[in-house]
């Protein structure tokens, strides 16, 4: 009965047609907007030579370590001679070049700042802008009863103390629209998922050797460590008598 | 251990292997038809104009319709494709709620309040 | 069943549908506020056309989805040829005396110890 009493508040269909729909539009719309920008500004992660050469390097040296008993003695010992020789050996060279760190790279520092760009930004300004041009109304109405606690969520910018709890604002409508719009972007920007899967192929094809700490020292000293106290034990030393055996 | 367990509760036979593309792949399009069914049967509850627990009693409805249409399609090799039929009913039955909410909200303001 | 044409054409025509229902429901409204009439329910066409459009709708997107995928480890690994389980990435080597053919070789300086 509460309901039909407030529905007797009757709304001007301009309302409708001048804030109601701009409000959802343009949410949608940004958020589209936003997607593409993103896709736009994001730089492909430059993978250099060298830094590749030592994650499979790191590559190789660990599975040597890991198969070492099925190769003869003399061949562990040729390979390991090619990673830890002390003058020649590949874990062993000096590198004057260091890393960039976090701070001085700035690759990192763009990728912050687009970051922010895409998702800060849009959020402060086309609020702000929404808050200032659509300020005030009242538009729409929750199909189902709330409590008074919902008011203050609800009805931000309007300030009676007598409205029913299920009259939305423009602002609150706003932000309904920012937050229950995501499920429904998933839905119509398809190319989220595909971009994630071509980045998963990309990385099944460089042989998930990206994954390279910055400082290739530390992981070359510790592969080093780790490759000089390996205990060869040739398994297959007997292979063919055992075999002959059965 | 407790991985085999895992698996072995899923399915009766204990060594079942299941490719993790392809499950992955049966999520994403259930979750499409769950989310695309949160957003359409939103916009029929506003469009017929109802209020309170019938809005909530027509989601319940139309999540159970969507789970014997996923069902039809899939049709009698069920177990091919997912784990279990009751899984499949009860994930995600939340998730997609603030997504009805938005459209009937939405349809019901365009439609019945002015 | 992958989607077809005919889905398409089921998607689309369920929206309009939907969309033609939600017109007449708002015009239907108007009617009864400017005759002062109090709103019971919906003419039973409406939400025949509503409800109807929502299946025919709910009909297409299933098709459209995607097609489900068997998974079991083994459905996959039927289809497979023999190339495709040779390609072991982990036995890649792109560190032997075969690079000083590319002809994008750098001569670096660790090239001269590996021959």
């Amino acid at each position: 009965m509460s309901i039909s009493v407030m529905t007797d508040l009757v709304v001007d269909p301009n309302i409708r047609g001048w804030v109601f729909l701009p409000i959802i539009v343009i949410t949608f719309l940004v958020g589209i907007f936003r997607h593409y920008v993103s896709i736009l500004l994001s730089s492909q992660k430059k993978v250099e030579i060298q830094q590749l050469q030592d994650s499979q390097i790191i590559l190789r040296s660990r599975i040597l370590r890991e198969n070492a008993k099925y190769i003869p003695r003399s061949s562990f010992n040729m390979r390991r001679q090619f990673f830890n020789n002390q003058e020649t050996g590949y874990l062993t060279q000096k590198r004057e070049h260091t890393a960039p760190t976090m701070m001085t790279d700035p690759n990192m520092m763009t990728d912050m700042l687009k970051g922010n760009i895409t998702n800060v930004i849009p959020m402060f300004i086309i609020g702000g802008w929404i808050n200032w041009m659509f300020s005030g109304f009242i538009t729409t109405k929750v199909p189902f009863p709330l409590t008074l606690r919902f008011k203050p969520m609800l009805q931000r910018g309007i300030e009676l103390s007598h409205l029913d709890a299920s009259w939305v604002s423009s602002a609150s409508w706003y932000f309904l629209n920012v937050f229950g719009l995501r499920s429904i972007y998933a839905l119509v920007l398809g190319e989220n998922n595909a971009a994630d899967q071509s980045k998963q192929m990309q990385d099944q094809m460089s042989g998930a050797a990206m994954a390279m700490p910055p400082d290739p020292k530390v992981a070359f000293k510790a592969e080093w460590e780790a490759l000089e106290i390996v205990d060869h034990q040739w398994i297959l030393q007997d292979i063919d008598n055992s075999l002959v055996d059965q | 251990m407790s991985g085999s367990k895992a698996k072995s509760e899923k399915s009766s036979t204990p060594t079942v292997a299941y490719s993790e593309i392809a499950v992955r792949n049966n999520a994403t399009v259930v979750e499409y038809c769950r989310t695309s069914m949160a957003a359409l049967s939103g916009c029929t509850a506003g469009l017929l104009g109802l209020t309170g627990l019938h809005g909530a009693a027509f989601y319940i409805f139309t999540v159970f319709v969507l789970w014997f249409m996923i069902n039809l399609k899939a049709g009698s090799q069920f177990n091919k494709f997912f784990m279990s039929r009751k899984a499949l009913l009860t994930n995600g039955f939340f998730g997609q709620l603030f997504t009805y909410i938005l459209c009937w909200t939405f349809l019901y303001g365009m439609v019945h309040v002015y | 069943m992958p989607a077809t044409l005919f889905h398409r054409f089921v998607l689309i025509i369920g929206f309009l549908s939907l969309f033609h229902a939600a017109y007449s429901a708002a015009q239907h409204r108007s009617f009864l506020r400017i005759n002062e009439q109090t709103f019971t329910h919906l003419p039973l066409d409406i939400i025949f056309q509503s409800v109807g459009s929502l299946f025919a709708v709910m009909y297409g997107v299933m098709h459209i989805a995607g097609d489900f995928k068997e998974i079991k480890a083994s459905a996959d690994l039927e289809n497979k040829t023999w190339e495709t389980y040779r390609n072991v990435p982990s036995f890649y080597t792109f560190n032997h005396r075969g690079r000083t053919f590319s002809p994008f070789y750098i001569h670096s300086q660790h090239s001269d110890e590996s021959e």
